[in-house]
């Protein structure tokens, strides 16, 4: 009997260090994913969970908990770097390497849209603020892209910008001649066309490398832009700009039906503002 | 216009047109893109050039703080828009959302020409593109 509950002893406590072993790196990597690490893209999901994407992964947040997506499987040389939520949620990723992706909710897998893109350097992509499927890609030399069937087929409609895109937003601001206006984060500033392709041309005289633009679809007049670190605000369509004092060099913006504007910083940290105007940490 | 100009574009418009590659089988100009051509000389190309050329610098504001007249020939985005979308433009007129007048830049014509004048303009506009921004513009008129 003893021999036996010895047995016993020893196999459970082989268990317990086993199962420590097991799930301790996944501890502590979920701790570590958000400390220091620098937010290269953010969006919402359908639900309106925080879509945060790091170097180290894709996570979906919300006030309880955090989740890791898995990222698409691509080659060493991909570079997920560009969020987009469509018009029905969905979930779009793309990045130098990687092309375009979508996310099965559902299935919890990603599909690829690449079929009939030229290449895989995207850089930006952007999702039409109300069509779910419309989605626009900036290729780099290839120029500008777009899809009126979910990504199924993508046709050249624009070499874009005089100046390379670093962030591409769609937008359903009233006045266009078509059904909105597309923003483009260039190495300039911020460039301007209304949805048919029309012209691009500046909008306003705010310069610099920008490299993340998002606007308030509750109030599709204000913009924002970041340029080297530093948050700027349009509240007439991107005419005029003024900067936004915020603690924290900012690196992507989203806009959350929960907590409206969410920047993420350099340091790693989400930030939203409080009812006084405070910049304060998200979820806490 | 003066009272010659007009028979003088009646007598070269169908040569203009062929030049600027019209849709058309035969050789022949159909007779709305003749009746568009001369709609277009009488109330468009004072702004829009006689050739559809624009207005200088027409993707700036002007001193007035208005968008110009944009071209309609292939170095324009008319090109872009669907048959429903410039019927629009030209019978409800345009005001470019930044101008800093309040004016419609773009005059509306529905109580000027009927909808099949304003059709035959587009129809002749049509024919100051590339074939390849004439294909471009019916898939975007089927959308």
């Amino acid at each position: 009997m003893r021999a036996m509950v010895s047995r016993l002893n020893s196999a459970v406590s082989g268990l317990f260090l086993f199962a420590f072993v097991a799930v301790m790196p996944t501890l502590v990597q979920a701790q570590s994913v958000n400390e220091g690490q620098s937010v290269r893209a953010l969006t919402t999901d359908s639900s309106g969970a925080l879509l945060v994407l790091r170097q180290s992964g894709l996570f979906a947040l919300d006030s309880q908990n955090t989740t890791e997506i898995p990222l698409p499987p691509s080659d060493s040389g991909a570079q997920p770097r560009s969020m987009a939520k469509g018009a029905d949620g969905s979930l779009y990723l793309s990045g130098p390497g990687l092309g375009i992706w979508r996310y099965d909710e559902a299935s919890k897998r990603w599909q690829s849209l690449n079929d009939t893109l030229p290449d895989l350097g995207v850089t930006a992509i952007a999702a039409h603020a109300t069509q779910a499927k419309t989605l626009y890609a900036y290729l780099g030399a290839s120029g500008m892209f777009r899809s009126r069937n979910g990504g199924a087929e993508w046709v050249k409609v624009d070499s874009g910008p005089r100046e390379p895109v670093q962030a591409f937003l769609h937008s359903d601001m009233p006045g266009s001649m078509e059904s909105g206006w597309l923003f483009a984060g260039t190495t300039r500033g911020v460039a301007r066309s209304m949805d048919c392709f029309c012209f691009w041309g500046d909008a306003g005289e705010l310069r610099g490398t920008v490299s993340a633009i998002d606007y308030d679809p509750s109030a599709p007049e204000n913009v924002y832009a970041v340029i080297e670190g530093q948050l700027h605000h349009s509240s007439d369509g991107g005419e005029t700009w003024a900067g936004l004092e915020i603690p924290q060099a900012v690196t992507a913006l989203t806009f959350s039906p929960s907590e409206g504007l969410v920047v993420g910083t350099k340091n790693g940290e989400l930030l939203s503002r409080n009812a006084s105007g405070e910049w304060v940490p998200v979820y806490e | 216009m003066n009272k010659w100009s007009f028979p003088l574009v009646l007598l070269i418009a169908p040569a203009l047109v062929m030049a600027g590659g019209a849709p058309t089988n035969s050789g022949s100009v159909p007779a709305e893109v003749t009746e568009g051509r001369q709609i277009y000389e009488q109330y468009c190309a004072a702004c829009h050039g006689w050739q559809g050329e624009g207005a200088a610098d027409w993707n700036k504001p002007d001193e007035k703080g208005e968008m110009p007249p944009p071209p309609h020939d292939e170095t324009g985005h008319t090109w872009r828009h669907s048959d429903a979308m410039l019927f629009r433009m030209i019978a409800e007129g345009w005001r470019h959302p930044f101008n800093k007048t309040d004016r419609l830049t773009m005059p509306a014509f529905e109580d000027i020409l009927t909808d099949q004048e304003i059709q035959s303009v587009i129809n002749y506009l049509k024919t100051l593109w590339t074939e390849d921004q004439r294909r471009y513009q019916q898939n975007e008129s089927q959308e």
